[in-house]
């Protein structure tokens, strides 16, 4: 086997690092340029935001079910915010709008509800797959004692 | 006038209904008795030729539980020589009277009568031309024929001798076939070590055996009487012992001087000095030579108590041994036996045997008792080798051990001890005891090797049936299941068995421990697999190895067709049927099996139902199932245990449900959006 070369994993840490402070600087740089965006997403996020603090556990699937819904109800604003001239006037018009306010959080609403709502149903689904596996299965044991006898369910006979 | 009432009756017979009739040829009245010719193991009856009525003929029916001597029926069948009593036929046939097949012998009947009517009977005195012409003379050309076919005679006494002509000029003998050698003759005319011998277990013997026979119905002849009719066997066999024959029999009677050489002769005790047909013939044709003198055993200086009795010689203090056996063993132990061999009779050579024997028991380990019992039947060889085997109460001669148990069994007398006798190996002590090498002492070795080890195993096919079958071949199969046949050749064995199939219960098997023992005695191919399987645990197993024992009989001696047979068969086959799993092939075999019955052929029948490619595939398809089972039994555990874990995984799969609906719509609406705005 082969030895690796001696300090190739701590060149790669540098360089990792550097690519970090490289996309950081250049995020921070665009800020100025998306502020208006980013001012509308922050308000009109808000319960996706919420949802994804509250929500505990390995898995989390509560701020995808609300941020779904939320950023569709919020979509149409965020165009009319490109297209209708991207200021911070603007953005700001837009987070105080009901309408748009209402939409974003109604579509929210929309999707904890989705959210709520699904997970019986598939448990009352999942419930009647299980029934009627064990019939089949008994069904399918029933079938090979009447072909082979009683002796099928024993390990050692035969 | 005596010729024309025989000539009536024989045609009154002819005319007889139910007759027996023997090879198609010969008629056998059983309605017609004929008590003058009985002998003490068969019945004789009326016979006719139906080519020659005029032949006056009689019938001898054998015993069907004794074996008869087939060979000496095939020797002497057509045999027409001076002194014999001729053999017309022999053969098996239905006997009505005892409600089963019969084998029986068809003899020229004597018109004379018997030469001694009976055991007490009065006998007409002969002087020595007489007996040199009418005896001597034709039963010596009798014996060189039985000599030159191989057999000897073993019923050579006056009872058994007949006068062939009304004149009563010619004597023959009578038959010697229809009963084991000797079984029939009384201790009188038997040599002193076939005298010792129980009268079934004395063996075949050998010529010189007839030789002193017929020096014993000389004597009688020539006094006219029977000198020792009123001593006991035992007295007699001790006189024998203690004179030498001659003397016991002859004594202080006055005899023609030239009688007493032949006498002599023939009466010696020494078989290597016993008179010989080339003697007698000697003797006929006038040559004289000096009488033998009698060997008497060497006495001793001092006599040895046993039993509340003096003994002075080996043989006598023997036989005494033998018969006191529990008595004597002590005293055999305790080596006062080998110190009056040494030091009384001075004979070294018996004293280091016993001392052989007796260091041999005390040394051995184990059983005690068995070790006493085997030094003391040792003990009583080396006192007197020439004796039968001597076990307890048991005393035989080596080649008499078939018969004996034929005997035994046919009479229900327990066989036990003939067993023991054989498992401990005392014939082999006997074989220890003879000098130099000898052929016959060899096969018998191997004889008792394989009826010991045939003793030892206990299952079907083995034990005392089978060294019965071994040690008598010409022994009819004694099984209940075909008792109105006389299966004497393994050929006749599956027709008789399709025949019980028509009485028989079809519930039991066509197998008893005498028919399998008949058949592996009489097969010539080895069926250890199937003996096996005969007596496996598992039903199914045995009934296999049964049918697989049949159809091999089948396959090599046929019949082609047994129907009788193939459908009792084919009705106890139901635990192989059971013993396959896949219910739809027991279905098809129950199915097969009467289609496969009408062809009468237990071959095709064990094919069908021992299938190795069919048990195979029955056996993978048991064990796929059996998995398959199993899997979904294990399938269902995990449904029913596993209801919590279920309700977790649901829980989790609709979350991700609603987070993909929502994602997907969400997806949705910002393409329906960024549309509206394009346009």
């Amino acid at each position: 086997m082969a030895r690796k070369p001696v300090g190739t994993t701590a060149s790669k840490a540098r360089r990792g690092v550097g690519q970090k402070v490289v996309l950081v600087l250049a995020g921070l740089a665009l800020v100025p340029l998306v502020l208006p965006t980013l001012i509308l997403l922050f308000f009109g996020l808000l319960p996706t935001l919420a949802a994804a603090l509250v929500e505990r556990g390995p898995q989390r699937y509560a701020w995808v079910c609300v941020g779904g819904l939320n950023f569709a109800g919020l979509s149409p604003f965020l165009f009319e915010l490109w297209s209708d001239g991207h200021t911070i006037d603007h953005a700001l018009a837009e987070v105080t709008s009901v309408l748009a306010l209402l939409m974003a959080y109604g579509a929210a609403g929309f999707g904890w509800l989705l959210y709520m709502a699904l997970p019986p149903v598939v448990g009352a689904i999942v419930q009647v797959a299980a029934q009627r596996r064990g019939q089949t299965l008994r069904a399918t044991q029933l079938k090979l004692v009447e072909r082979w006898g009683s002796d099928v369910s024993t390990q050692d006979a035969g | 006038m005596a010729s024309e009432q025989a000539t009536a009756i024989r045609q009154d017979e002819a005319a007889e209904a139910g007759a027996t009739v023997l090879q198609g040829r010969y008629g056998v009245y059983p309605d017609k008795p004929l008590p003058e010719f009985d002998t003490p193991s068969a019945k004789a009856f009326a016979a006719a030729d139906r080519r020659d009525p005029q032949r006056a003929l009689f019938a001898l029916i054998c015993r069907p539980d004794l074996p008869p001597r087939t060979n000496v029926m095939r020797s002497l069948k057509g045999v027409q020589s001076a002194g014999l009593l001729p053999l017309i036929e022999w053969g098996c046939a239905p006997w009505a009277p005892a409600g089963r097949q019969c084998m029986m012998v068809v003899y020229e009947r004597p018109a004379g009568g018997r030469v001694m009517a009976g055991p007490g009977a009065e006998l007409r005195r002969y002087d020595d031309w007489e007996v040199s012409k009418k005896l001597v003379g034709p039963l010596t050309a009798a014996l060189r024929e039985l000599t030159a076919r191989g057999v000897s005679h073993r019923a050579i006494r006056l009872t058994n001798m007949f006068y062939m002509g009304v004149d009563r000029e010619t004597i023959v003998l009578g038959d010697c076939a229809t009963a084991p050698a000797g079984l029939d003759q009384p201790v009188l005319f038997e040599t002193i070590e076939h005298g010792m011998a129980h009268p079934a277990g004395r063996g075949s013997g050998r010529y010189d055996d007839d030789m002193y026979s017929l020096g014993v119905s000389l004597v009688l002849l020539l006094l006219g009487r029977n000198p020792v009719a009123e001593m006991s066997d035992e007295a007699l066999l001790h006189r024998k012992v203690a004179a030498g024959s001659y003397a016991a029999l002859v004594g202080e009677e006055r005899l023609p001087l030239a009688s007493i050489e032949v006498l002599r002769g023939l009466l010696c005790d020494d078989p290597a000095e016993r008179w010989t047909i080339e003697s007698l013939d000697l003797w006929l044709s006038g040559r004289r030579l000096s009488p033998l003198q009698a060997k008497l055993p060497k006495r001793a200086e001092r006599s040895f108590p046993f039993n509340g009795k003096e003994y002075s010689a080996a043989r006598d203090l023997g036989m005494a041994l033998a018969k006191h056996w529990d008595a004597a063993i002590p005293v055999v132990l305790d080596g006062k036996l080998e110190l009056w061999l040494r030091r009384a009779l001075g004979d070294r050579d018996r004293a280091d045997g016993v001392a052989a024997a007796v260091s041999n028991a005390t040394g051995a380990l184990g059983d005690s008792r068995a070790a006493a019992a085997a030094m003391l039947a040792k003990v009583c060889m080396v006192l007197d080798p020439t004796a039968p085997i001597r076990y307890k109460g048991l005393h035989v001669m080596p080649d008499g051990f078939g018969p004996l148990l034929a005997w035994m069994m046919a009479g229900r007398h327990d066989p036990r001890l003939l067993a023991e006798c054989l498992l401990r190996e005392v014939p082999k002590l006997w074989l220890g005891e003879r000098e130099g090498y000898s052929p016959e002492n060899t096969m018998l070795a191997a004889t008792y090797r394989e009826l010991r080890d045939q003793l030892r195993i206990p299952a079907t096919g083995h034990g005392l049936e089978r060294c019965l079958y071994l040690l008598n071949e010409t022994l009819p199969l004694q099984s209940g299941l075909v008792a109105e046949e006389y299966v004497i050749d393994i050929k006749q064995l599956l027709p008789a068995l399709d025949g019980a199939a028509r009485r028989a219960d079809t519930k039991a098997w066509p197998f008893d421990r005498h028919v399998v023992a008949f058949l592996v005695s009489h097969l010539n191919y080895d069926v250890g697999r199937q003996l096996q399987a005969l007596s496996d645990d598992d039903p199914a197993m045995a009934a296999l190895g049964m049918l697989n024992l049949l159809a091999i009989l089948q396959w090599r001696l046929g019949p082609a067709e047994l129907y009788g047979l193939t459908g009792w068969v084919g009705g106890l086959l139901g635990p192989v049927i059971s013993s396959y799993h896949s219910r739809e092939l027991r279905a098809e075999l129950e199915a097969e099996i009467p289609r496969l019955v009408r062809q009468g052929s237990l071959l095709a029948l064990y094919r069908y139902v021992d299938n190795a490619e069919q048990r195979q595939a029955d056996a993978e398809g048991f064990a796929r199932a059996q998995r398959e089972w199993a899997a979904a039994e294990q399938e269902i555990a995990d449904l029913d245990s596993a209801s919590e874990a279920r309700e977790a995984r649901a829980l989790r799969l609709g979350q991700q449900s609603a987070a993909i609906v929502s994602v997907l719509i969400g997806l949705a609406t910002l393409t329906v959006v960024t549309l509206m705005e394009l346009w």
